[in-house]
């Protein structure tokens, strides 16, 4: 099963907590927190700012999330220092990136420092809905195909923590971000007994005590983790992959029933879709469309059915 | 190693349910009503219903047009009175599947009075009520569930009559299944429906639909796709949203299932007490005609 | 159970029932089996009634929230395939008008009771009055044919309560059964005829492949046939103009074709349609022409006056609307003076002036609430019969 994996860099010395090295260069210290709808990114991202916050740091949290209820993405910009200007995390400036949901974690990893980014990311696998990372024919196949080995080869440091089934058998499945909140507190030298305080602040008064106790384990698990030397991957958490997808995305378009409306252009998620010189829907890079079928569901109009189909295995008889 | 993609829209062509003779049909381009009609024929295709079984009855207004789109028994009845024909048809024919399509202002402020007894009475119908939030039909004038200070061509001034929470009025009627989507989050919308079809007594069924061309126009809410994208943006879950203390605005609706209860369905309960009715008599007949009566 | 609650056995019972009871059975007997209603005096007892019957024979009754409702519950148990009625007065047949019309111009079967009671607005409620003939024929908006029966007994309440079925029935359409609250709430000796159980009338169904139905077909006779949903015909019914196939339309030619033939569709069945009552017209000097409750005292008063001497006759249209024309024409034939007794300010009086065009046509009216009386009439009758004498 997916028993904690460690990470690739045993050793984490002092002088490599971010914190500090980020303090010395009076550069912003960067958060990244991602997820879905519904997992508590925010609540991490609150938690982490108000700490900063009562340490003297400036604080820049930006979120999104009104856009993503439910299963569509949720991250949330944490920046704190001495002094920090802009709100955002430009690409490969995270220090940290906390992901709440394995498939937005890998989204995101382009945002991580190259070198000395820290990746700390719950196993929890949900499938996300219609216009996610999953999107190529035979889409939910492709889903998170990478492994956590695979991932730790491009990133400095990396933890893959089954934060939600740890938070289950502490008996509330919601404290998986403070989980994560636990390891988290590991990377940055803010002590214990604050987090501690500061995270009382954000969770429901009922849940103070599992939160705690799910946020102490976060960090036990860290410290074993650095201790530990890699195992083997578990598989069970993943999909089955086949070789290569065996679908081939075609798009059948009535004409005479598109009105122009620009609904399915401007929706789907590759913007392959264009409006022709008569204003009617084509095709236009049939290569990028996943077959997510996005412009199917979306045009009111019915003009767009979406098929995926099967391609002939490789070597089979035509 | 068996490789199936899990994709319910992929078996189901929106076309089968379709007149497709009488296609295109006669929306505005970009308007939300056509995407609620794909997610209420998708539902009805989950529930593998029969289409000689389903009866569809709509008002007037833009939604109300919808049923001639569709391959089923099909009635469009008079403004605001879909539910009490949908009452008849229902009662009489408890074989059928009715379901009514209607506005907002057809279902609340027309016909609000069937709406409220038809939630009282809980006969197992779907009602689907496609919420513009406008009369798009007559051309755009200010409805039941017009925003406050929105544009309709009755408010040039800004709508400043209060909107109604068509669900909480459902609930509060004694709906036993009441809910609300956006047109945006179609397989969510066609899950709800699904839920509302499948509900053993009166569903009531929101849907947060876009007027694009005049609605939208007027209160220059951009295009069709930006009105579309709007939905995502501006709308909560209700797991957020305390439904008793927050004041309704239509910018912060709570959706999914709302409310859901167990009553006794009334054509059921109807037909039982008649049967029952029927039996005693027949007793009581037999014991007549036993003493020789002729 | 209520003992009165009783269905009769065809053409046996001789039993005493008011006018609004005789209704209730008269519907049940017809094959009605939805009654959808709203409280109104004088003809709350119909839905009473049938709240009791309709169970018992596998009906069913809801009272509705409005009249409204009512009338639209009923269009849509027919639309269903099930015989469905509903009753009121005169301010419930107000507010059923728009979906009255929408039966006719979609031509769903109903029968409709209106218990005439004194108006306008809530007027008097508990008062006869003869005061909604022209609304049973025009209330509605817009061009549409209507079949309207008057009885003038309970008994024939009855017989035309079942007429009214078999000719909604025959001819897709609404028909209004229209009497006042004397009749409706008198309390008579009724020997119940044999209706023939099994000869009630059927609307024509659809038969033959989908693709060859059209829901709107004009047919031989006039008269569409009908789909019953769940028959896999799976049509489309709209209020909005439509074409044969069911479908809006408003291609002038479709538009006149359809519409015409609705209009019209009436006509070439009036044989089977009007039905009235000619009382000593053969050689009458004066004709009265009256409905339900002043018919009732015409005939009395044409006994005094044939006692006298004075030959009257009496013309009592059963059939409305449409008005028997032809038949008023012949009754009228000897006639010198017309004379029309109603309980309004002149309705029945401007059709019958339209029919009998050179002819003296006079009116009787009275709209304080109570009936013109036998007296009244013959008094009238027979000054009109010495003014015109040549
Ligand atoms: C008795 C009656 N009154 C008024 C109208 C005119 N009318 C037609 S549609 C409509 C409003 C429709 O609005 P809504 O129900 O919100 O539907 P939408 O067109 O917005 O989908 C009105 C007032 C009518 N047809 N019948
Ligand atoms: S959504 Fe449909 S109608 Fe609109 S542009 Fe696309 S294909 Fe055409
Ligand atoms: S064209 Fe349609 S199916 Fe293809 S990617 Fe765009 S939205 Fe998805
Ligand atoms: S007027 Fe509005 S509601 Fe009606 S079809 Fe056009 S966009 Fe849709
Ligand atoms: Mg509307």
């Amino acid at each position: 099963m997916s028993r904690p994996n460690a990470s690739n860099s045993s050793a984490v010395s002092e002088e490599l907590r971010p914190t500090a090295a980020a303090a010395k260069a009076r550069e912003p210290m960067n958060v990244l927190i991602v997820g879905v709808g519904g997992q508590g990114v925010i609540m991490v991202s609150k938690a982490l700012a108000s700490l900063a916050q009562s340490k003297g740091f400036e604080v820049k949290q930006s979120e999104v999330h009104g856009m993503a209820k439910r299963g569509g993405t949720v991250f949330s910009h944490v920046r704190f220092g001495p002094q920090v200007w802009s709100p955002t995390i430009p690409k490969g400036e995270a220090d940290i990136l906390v992901a709440l949901e394995w498939a937005e974690g890998l989204r995101w990893l382009a945002y991580l420092k190259p070198d000395s980014g820290i990746f700390i990311c719950d196993t929890k696998r949900i499938v996300p809905p219609f216009a996610c990372l999953n999107r190529r024919p035979g889409a939910p196949l492709r889903y998170s195909r990478e492994t956590p080995a695979e991932v730790r080869e491009h990133v400095a440091q990396a933890y893959a923590i089954d934060a939600t089934r740890m938070a289950e058998e502490l008996g509330n499945e919601r404290a998986a971000n403070v989980v994560l909140i636990g390891a988290l507190s590991t990377a940055l030298d803010f002590p214990a007994e604050d987090w501690e305080k500061s995270l009382a602040q954000f969770v429901p008064k009922k849940t103070i005590a599992v939160n705690l106790d799910a946020f102490r384990l976060g960090r036990s698990w860290i410290a074993e983790a650095r201790t530990r030397v890699i195992e083997a991957e578990a598989p069970a958490t993943r999909i089955p992959v086949p070789a290569e997808s065996p679908y081939s995305v075609r798009l059948e378009i009535t004409q005479e029933w598109c009105k122009s409306c620009d609904i399915c252009v401007k929706l789907c998620p590759e913007r392959c879709l264009r409006l022709n010189a008569e204003r009617i829907v084509e095709l236009a890079q049939p290569d990028k469309c996943t077959g997510c079928r996005l412009c199917e569901l979306l045009c009111p109009d019915f003009a767009i059915r979406v098929h995926l189909d099967r391609v002939a295995a490789r070597g089979a008889p035509a | 190693m068996s490789s199936t993609i899990v994709d319910s829209a992929a078996e189901f062509d929106v076309r089968d349910y379709l007149r497709k003779e009488m296609m295109p049909h006669f929306l505005c381009p970009g308007c939300g009503h056509g995407i609620a009609l794909r997610a209420l024929l998708w539902a009805v295709h989950e529930l593998g219903m029969d289409k000689d079984k389903l009866a569809v009855v709509s008002g007037i207004g833009c939604a109300g047009r919808l049923s001639a789109y569709i391959d089923a028994n099909t009635f469009h009845v008079t403004h605001g009175r879909p539910l009490a024909y949908a009452t008849g048809l229902a009662l009489a024919r408890p074989d059928l599947h009715v379901v009514v399509i209607t506005g907002d202002g057809d279902c609340l402020a027309i016909g609000g009075n069937h709406l409220i007894h038809a939630c009282r009475r809980n006969l197992k119908l779907t009602c689907l009520m496609l919420n513009n939030e406008v009369y798009g039909m007559t051309g755009g004038q200010v409805s039941p569930t017009t925003s406050e200070t929105r544009l309709t061509t009755t408010t040039p001034l800004g709508n400043s009559e209060p909107n109604f929470d068509a669900c909480a009025l459902a609930a509060a009627a004694g709906a036993s299944f009441v809910g609300r989507e956006v047109t945006h989050h179609v397989p969510k919308l066609k899950e709800l429906i699904r839920a509302g079809l499948a509900h053993p007594g009166f569903a009531f069924v929101e849907v947060l639909s876009d007027c694009t061309e005049i609605f939208g126009r007027k209160n220059e809410l951009g295009s069709s796709a930006e009105m579309v994208l709007r939905q995502k943006s501006e709308l909560r879950p209700s797991a957020y949203r305390d439904t008793v203390n927050t004041p309704f605005r239509s910018n912060d609706l709570p959706t999914g299932v709302l409310s859901k209860r167990d009553r006794p369905e009334y054509g059921a309960a109807y037909r039982k007490a008649a049967a029952a009715q029927r039996a005693d008599a027949a007793a009581k007949d037999g014991a007549r005609t036993g003493k020789g009566e002729f | 159970m209520n003992a009165v609650d009783k269905l009769p056995a065809p053409g046996a019972a001789l039993r005493l029932v008011s006018g609004n009871h005789a209704c209730a059975l008269g519907a049940v007997a017809a094959g009605c089996r939805f009654f959808a209603g709203y409280p109104i005096t004088p003809s709350s007892e119909i839905a009473e009634r049938l709240s009791r019957l309709l169970p018992q024979v596998g009906g069913v009754f809801v009272q509705m929230e409005d009249e409204i409702a009512s009338i639209a519950a009923v269009i849509g148990a027919s639309m269903g395939g099930v015989k469905a009625l509903t009753a009121t007065s005169g301010p419930g047949f107000s507010l059923k008008q728009e979906n009255i019309g929408y039966a006719a111009g979609a031509e769903v079967p109903c029968v409709i009771v209106n218990v005439m009671r004194g108006g306008p607005s809530t007027g008097m409620p508990t008062r006869p009055s003869q005061s909604d003939i022209m609304q049973t024929r025009w209330g509605s908006h817009g061009d549409y044919p209507m079949i309207v029966l008057a009885p003038a007994s309970v008994r024939e309440i009855y017989t035309e309560t079942v007429r009214a079925f078999d000719l909604a029935e025959t001819f897709r359409t609404p028909v209004v059964l229209l009497y006042d609250q004397v009749i409706a709430q008198l309390t008579e000796t009724v020997e119940f005829p044999d209706i023939g159980d099994d000869a009630r009338a059927e609307r024509k169904w659809a038969s033959g492949p989908r693709e060859a139905y059209q829901p709107y077909a004009a047919n031989e006779d006039g008269i569409p046939a009908m789909s019953r949903p769940g028959g896999g015909y799976r049509v489309h019914t709209t209020g909005l103009t439509h074409s044969e196939s069911g479908f809006p339309t408003q291609n002038p030619e479709a538009v006149a074709r359809n519409l015409g033939r609705l209009l019209t569709k009436f006509e070439r069945h009036r044989d089977v349609i009007d039905s009235w009552q000619a009382l000593d017209c053969d050689d009458a000097d004066v004709l009265i022409v009256a409905i339900g409750i002043s018919a009732r005292a015409a005939t009395r008063a044409l006994a005094t006056a044939r006692a006298k001497g004075v030959r009257l006759g009496l013309f009592r249209p059963v059939t409305l609307w449409p008005f028997p024309e032809t038949a008023l024409r012949a009754a009228a034939k000897t006639a010198r003076a017309v004379l029309v007794p109603e309980m309004n300010a002149g309705q029945l009086e401007l059709e019958v002036q339209r029919i009998l065009g050179g002819k003296r046509v006079y009116a009787m009216h009275r709209y304080d609430g109570e009936p013109i009386t036998p007296a009244d009439i013959a008094a009238r009758a027979q000054a009109l019969a010495q003014e015109t004498a040549i």
